[in-house]
């Protein structure tokens, strides 16, 4: 499957529990592969299958929960 | 105005829940890590409002209605 990978910058996340709430939420979507946020750097990579998501879901799905979300190009 | 008790666990989840509530309009939010819960006012039912929260991936449940 074509498979692409997305850098989404994440503002608000202050501890790890957040993290582990956006990977877990994250991973669980459609099409998405592997997820990882790095607290220090306040960013989510994500590989996903460009079939099944697209990047700006992916970057609503994390403003959805709350945090300020933008793509990183 | 609606209470709901929410999975808080640090400050980032109450400005996560204060955030997603802003967007959808709810004013005069409060959040209390403590007691775990969320008060705001909005003209949404506190069913539009539980489907918002829940999108947060924490667990939620509805309180009720705060006069």
């Amino acid at each position: 499957p074509q498979s692409a990978q997305v850098r989404i910058s994440v503002e608000g996340m202050t501890c790890k529990s957040c993290v582990r709430n956006i990977e877990e939420h994250v991973g669980k979507q459609d099409g998405v592969q592997s997820v990882e946020v790095s607290l220090e750097d306040k960013e989510a990579l994500i590989c996903y299958e460009k079939a099944k998501t697209s990047a700006t879901a992916l970057r609503d799905l994390i403003d959805d929960m709350g945090f300020e979300a933008s793509l990183v190009l | 105005r609606h209470e709901f008790s929410m999975e808080m666990t640090c400050e980032g989840c109450s400005n996560a829940a204060t955030r997603v509530l802003t967007k959808a309009g709810g004013t005069d939010i409060v959040t209390d890590l403590a007691s775990k819960k969320v008060l705001v006012t909005s003209d949404k039912s506190s069913d539009e409002l539980l489907e918002i929260l829940k999108k947060t991936g924490k667990a939620i449940t509805y309180v009720g209605p705060v006069n």
